[in-house]
This record gives structure tokens, sequence and C-alpha cells, in this order.
């Protein structure tokens, strides 16, 4: 009689083979490493703030600041804080970010799209784009920038466009609109809210009239259009309204011995060096993350929407970009990441970014603690970022993989 | 050392994998495993008592102070400054050298007996701090001015090497005269100095309505002025100078009359010992009573010569507290053939730049051992006796 092969039992694995056992030491081991390094990391920054006597705290946030800043949007004098300083400080790299990241953005999607270009000359030139930008360190770049913007005229023989457009290496002045008052300041938000309130349903309704019977009816342009239309007319309406205008254009204009441009909005040197740089750079890295996103949506999604008679960029705006999308924006957020950070080199080209008003905030502030209020700064803004394209992310996603 | 360890590391977990190996039954391999055992435990012992005492050695070295670490480590850690003509600059071979590089020098030969035992960290102005702070550095010798708040919390300042005062450079061209008519100027400023925080009061205190472009270092700063990015350049005078010198076209730009501050630049060490902020000064003041003593490089002296002034500077006969400072008794002949005195250092690396010395702040206050011969200058340090 055949004997009967006994099935394995848990007791017949060894202890140290166990899968239980195995996956338990493994997890606290890890977590004892873990909360050791920390333990480690904060007793040893302590012990070093005590020996070597190196002040710290917060109290200094109150004092004043009473050092130059050099680039600043809003209003800003050296009696202010320390706290408010640090306000100026995040500001001005805040305008970097946004302004990078959105210009990068839409530099990278149409480089992107030219990559993949039918047109040998447009894809090779943005080829060769992407590998140059890419491959060059963005100090470098900046660096570039900065002395190819010194190298333009000095204020006084800078180049005036039309008398109102000044370009010279201090920066460049263009006419801005000013906002006469606190009350008016308060109308015109108002204003701007409805006007895309309209912008946005009228895109949508024409967008929505346009696939469902086929007219072609502009939602884009309209959408855009209309609530700059309905500005000017309330513009005008208030003007006669008040017998004021409640918003003027300031022009700039030179003042003074030294040729000051005063009035209208400068971006000067520092500001227009770290969006150059910044932007040019990290477009190049989008425009790669575009042409994977786009190569990523089947061949016959294009094929199809050509049968049906859809124009080639019809094809791209309405069936392939859409899709390419959900490839596209978990890179893209990590990108907005990256510009957001290496704006910190801004103390490089002379603008007043976080991490170079920070850094001088040591001369008269204990250095502890301002790294740790840097390290918070851009912490926050990092996570914001993640937020927000996190949210846009689980928006585009199928049903099914939410 | 570590080697011996490891073997012993290696010999031990090989042990211990026989062990359970012939755990079963094998007496005879077990006694001797259990022999080798015992042989290894008295060896570990001994070793660990070895390592107990190195780490006693250790701290003492480290609670020793500054003066055993640099010895231990066989060179001088310098914070300098590799681009400002003169006081600290790269030469075309990298080598960076001048007038705050040489006290660096000086002090490498008082503890190591080289002056080239040295390493130059260069570091940015806003740097400093930080830099101080965490005691990397044993000294920075960076024209740095002395604040009473750099003092709280960088470290201590040793006696100033160079009196200075904030100015302005205009170009020529402007036709800018005197420091009023700089209102409402474009000014270059470097970022994280005493410069920045000087020209703020000015432009406070006299409404001069000014704006600045602030540039993260020396080469920065002036690349913007030179482009004429801003109207006027401002810094100590020291700095204008040395930086006027370098210019292909120096008569193209004017130094204004007039300071805005009070710039005394000097040495820093760092907080906490007493002992090496008494050498950094001592070695300060050998530079200086050297040159009041007239003793240069070419006469050191090496027997009594019967001026007990000199022969107790150069230690050849009573003492100045060496002893207390961990100086040799000697030092000051190497210091002095080494590098020179304080006079011969300015002549070497300030004086090519144009700024004269004779009737300035930074001649002797007097020449010693005479009481009463004003030399006109601000530079004194403590008698060394």
């Amino acid at each position: 009689m055949a004997t009967v092969p006994r099935l394995l039992t848990y007791q017949d694995i060894p202890v140290w083979r166990h899968i239980l056992i195995i996956q338990w030491t493994a997890q606290i081991v890890s977590g004892v490493v873990v909360v050791a390094l920390v333990i480690w990391f904060f007793t040893n920054i302590g012990n070093a703030i005590q020996d070597r006597d190196i002040p710290y705290g917060f109290s200094f946030l109150s004092r004043e600041y009473q050092t130059p800043i050099g680039e600043h949007f809003i209003p800003y004098e050296s009696s202010d804080t320390f706290l408010y300083a640090f306000g100026v400080a995040i500001t001005n790299t805040l305008i970097v970010a946004v302004a990078g990241v959105i210009l990068a953005t839409l530099l990278g999607i149409v480089i992107g799209v030219a990559r993949l270009s039918g047109n040998w000359l447009v894809s090779k030139l943005a080829t060769v784009y992407i590998e140059f930008f890419r491959n060059v360190p963005l100090l470098v770049q900046l660096l570039f920038w900065f002395f190819i913007i010194l190298a333009l005229p000095p204020v006084r023989e800078g180049y005036v466009i039309g008398g109102m457009l000044y370009v010279n290496n201090g920066g460049i002045s263009l006419p801005w609109p000013h906002v006469s008052g606190y009350a008016a300041a308060l109308t015109w938000v108002a204003l701007a809210v409805v006007a895309v309130v309209i912008g946005v349903a009228l895109n949508k309704w024409l967008s929505y009239r346009e696939t469902t019977t086929g007219k072609p009816s502009y939602p884009l342009i309209i959408g855009i259009a209309a609530p700059l239309l309905l500005g000017a007319i309330a513009w005008l309406v208030l003007s006669f309204a008040t017998g004021d205008s409640p918003f003027f254009i300031s022009t700039p204009e030179p003042q003074g011995r030294f040729g000051r441009i005063v009035g209208g909005f400068t971006a000067r040197t520092g500001l227009l060096v770290m969006l150059l740089g910044l932007v040019i750079y990290t477009a190049s890295f989008i425009a790669e993350i575009v042409r994977a996103g786009i190569q990523s949506v089947g061949r016959g999604q294009t094929e199809a929407a050509r049968a049906l008679g859809l124009s080639p960029m019809n094809t791209l705006r309405r069936v392939v970009f859409p899709q390419a999308l959900r490839v596209i924006i978990p890179p893209l957020i990590s990108q907005c990441l990256n510009l957001t950070k290496n704006s910190s080199l801004a103390g490089a080209v002379g603008y007043s970014d976080l991490t170079s008003v920070a850094l001088t905030m040591t001369q008269t502030a204990p250095a502890v603690s301002i790294f740790m209020l840097i390290m918070g700064a851009y912490l926050a803004m990092s996570l914001t970022w993640s937020l927000i394209g996190n949210l846009y992310n689980r928006r585009l996603q199928f049903g099914g993989r939410r | 050392m570590s080697r011996k360890v490891l073997t012993l590391v290696v010999v031990l977990a090989v042990a211990m994998v026989a062990l359970i190996a012939c755990q079963e039954d094998n007496t005879a391999a077990m006694e001797a495993l259990q022999r080798e055992n015992a042989t290894m435990e008295s060896e570990m012992a001994a070793m660990e008592a070895r390592m107990a005492e190195m780490e006693s050695m250790t701290a003492e070295m480290m609670e020793g102070g500054r003066l055993e670490t640099v010895k231990a480590r066989g060179n001088l850690i310098c914070a300098g400054n590799n681009s400002l003509a003169g006081f600290g600059a790269a030469d075309a071979a990298g080598n960076v050298g001048g007038f705050d590089i040489d006290l660096c020098r000086a002090v490498a030969v008082a503890v190591l007996g080289d002056a080239n035992a040295l390493e130059i960290r260069p570091t940015t102005a806003a740097e400093r701090g930080p830099t101080m702070q965490s005691g990397e550095v044993d000294i920075m010798s960076r024209n740095t001015t002395w604040t009473s708040s750099r003092n709280a919390q960088w470290g201590n300042f040793a006696p100033t090497m160079f009196y200075d005062g904030q100015g302005f450079m205009v170009p020529t061209s402007l036709g800018v005269n005197t420091l009023a008519e700089l209102e409402g100027a474009k000014i270059c400023v470097q970022q994280g100095t005493t410069t920045e925080l000087n020209v703020q009061d000015f432009d406070n205190q006299n409404n001069m309505n000014l704006e600045f472009v602030i540039s993260a270092d020396n080469i920065a700063t002036n690349a913007a002025y030179l482009a004429g990015n801003c109207d006027a350049l401002t810094t100590d005078r020291s700095g204008l100078v040395s930086t006027r010198a370098e210019l292909d076209n120096p008569a193209d730009h004017v130094i204004l009359p007039g300071t805005i501050s009070e710039e005394p630049l000097g040495p820093v060490v760092p907080h906490g010992d007493e002992q090496w902020y008494d050498l950094v000064s001592a070695v300060m003041g050998i530079l200086i009573y050297a040159e009041a003593y007239g003793i240069t490089q070419s006469n050191v002296p090496t027997a009594v010569t019967g001026d007990s002034a000199v022969d107790r500077l150069f230690g050849l006969e009573g003492d100045y507290g060496q002893e207390d400072m961990g100086l040799s008794k000697t030092a000051a002949q190497d210091i002095i053939r080494a590098v020179g005195n304080y006079g011969e250092i300015y002549d070497r690396h300030l004086t090519p730049l144009g700024l004269a010395r004779e009737g300035s702040r930074n001649a002797l206050w007097s020449a010693a051992p005479c009481t009463d011969c004003p030399k006109g200058g601000q530079v004194y340090t403590a008698p060394l006796r």
C-alpha cells in the first residue's frame, strides 16, 4: 500500500523562514532604525547648538529688518519687520514660480508638439533645443542670461519703443494699469470675477453647441474676448458715471539726473534673467514629458479621428491631448516642484528671492532659525503644487481608475 | 586598527557559525572552540581597553581646544576671500593670497611652523556667519567688519587689521562730485555685508530715495556696475580702490570724497576657546610690534640684541606669555622670517593698489619703544609682555 504523502503544515516550517516572523521582524527592525536615526539627528543638532553656543529662537521676527531688498512687488520699507520682509521674499519667489510654471508649461507643450511634427526642420529644431537646454546646468544658463542682459545698453542709452516701452540692462519697463483707490480696486475684483464666470459659461455653452450641432462656434476665442469686451464697456460706463477713470494706465518715464525710470511696471534684470533661465530650462523637460504623453496615446486614436474628418489641430486638441494629459500631469507636477526649488538660485543673478533674502538675514538673525524657516516655506510651496496637481490629476482619470 | 577589528569580527562570526553547526554533539571540537573563544575574549578585552584609551585621548584633544585640533590635523583652515584684489584673491595659478591671507599664513607659522600648512576656504559675504557658527574653520580673515552683533553671534574678533570706511565710486561721465548728488541713484551693493546695512541707513537718514541692485558676490556686483546697471558702486573704500585699480580704465571712475560708516576689518575666531583667541591676537601683535621695532624679514634677531623689548618679542630673553597661549618661545622669529612684519605685508599687497599708508589711519600708532613718537595712525594692539 502506497503511503499518502503528508501535507506540509506550519509546524514543519523552521521559525526563521516563517513568513509572518520575517515580515514582523523586518518591520520592527526598520521602524527602530528610522526612529533611532530621527532621534540621533535631532539630538545631534541640539547638542551642536549647545556646544557651540549657536544662537537660535524666533524672537527676531518682530524686529525691524533694516536691510534693503533689491526687488519687491508689495510695498517694503527698511523699517518693516523680519516677518514682513520674509513675506516680501516669499512673494518674490512665488511670482517667479507661478509665472515660470505657466510660461514653461506653454513653451514646453509647443516644443513637445513640435518635436513630433512631420516637418523635418521643426522637429529637428525642437530636438536641438531640448538636448541643448536640458544638458547645460541651470546655474550656468542663468549666468549666461545675466551677462546677455547686462550687455544691453544702460538705462540712459537704452532703447525706447514707441515712447512707452523701455528696454535696457536695468530691465524692461512697460505701461501698466493702476487702480485709483481701494474702492475702485474692489469694484474691479468683483467685475473680474463676473467676467471670468461669464467667459467660462460662454465657453462651455459654445463647446456644447459645437459638438452637438457641428456648427463652428469658436468657444475659445469668444470665451476670452467676451470678458475683455465686458471690461472695456465697464470702464467706459464707470468713467462716465463717476467722471473719473476708475483705473488708469501709468506709463514709464525717465526722471532726474540718473534717468531712473518711474511709473509703469519694470521687470528688472534679476526677474528677467530668472524667468528666461527657468522657463527655457524647465520647458525642455516638459517638452519631453509632453512628447511621451502624446506617444502613449494609441495610433488608432489619431487615425480614427482623422477618418472622422477632424482636422489635425482638432485631432490633437480633442482626441489625443485629453488622453495624453493623464500621462503628462504626474511628471509635470514634479517639474513644477523643480522650477520652484530651482528659483533658489536667484541670488547668483541678483534677484531677491526667498533664499537670497533669508541668507542676508543670517547677518543679523540666528542662522539655524532662518534655515528652518526657509525649509518650511519651500516645503509648503512644494506641497501646495503637489496638492493642486494631484487634485487635477484625479479629475482626469478614468472613472474606474480613481 | 580597524583592520584588526574587522578580522576579529570575521573570526568571531566564523566561530559562531561553526558553533551552531557543531551544536549536535562534538565535544572535542567544542572544547577546542571554547578555548579559542577564551583567548579571543581576552584579546577583545585588551582591544576594548585600547579603544577606551583612544576615546579619552580624542576627548582630551577636543577639550584641549582648537590649538591641539589644528596641530593634530596638520593644517590651518582659514576662511578667506578669493576675489578682492590685495586682500584675498586668486592669482593666475589659482593660489589665494593677499593682506588678509597673510595673517592666516602667520598663524599657520605660529602653530605649525609652516606658512603653507594652510587650507583657504573661499567664503562669500553671506556665507560668513553660518561658516563661523558651525566651527568648521579655525579662523576667518576676510575683510570682515567688526560689529557688536557679529561679535555676539559669529565669533570673537581679534585686533583690527585694517581701518576702513564705506564710500561710493561713480563713472566720471556722470559728473557727480559729492555724496549728496547721488539722490535718486541706483546703487550696486553686495549681499550680506555691513555695506548693505549702512547704505540703507544713509538712504533713510538723508532721504536719498536710492534704489538698490543687490548681487551675491564681488564679481557680479562689479559686473553690474561696469555694465551701467547702476549709477554708483558702494563698498569699503579699500575695496573700491582695489576694484578701481583692476579696471581697464581707472580714470573713467572716481571715488567720491566722504565715508558713510566705520569699518574696522579684522580676523574672527570661533567662540568658546580663549586660548586660541589669545594666540591669534598675539600673532597680530607680533606683526605690528615687529614693524614698530624695525625688525623685517631680513634682520630677524637670533641672538640677544640688548634691546629688552626686541629680545622679549623674539624669545631671546624673558617672555610675553607664549607658554599660556601655546606658542613656541621663538614663534616671532619664524613668523617674521616667513611672512614679514605688518608694514611689509601692507607694502606687498596694498601699496601696489594705490592704498597709500602714510598719513592714513592704517599707519602705526607709534614707533615703539619710543614713548612719544606718534606715527599718526591707529594700528595698535596689546603690548607684548
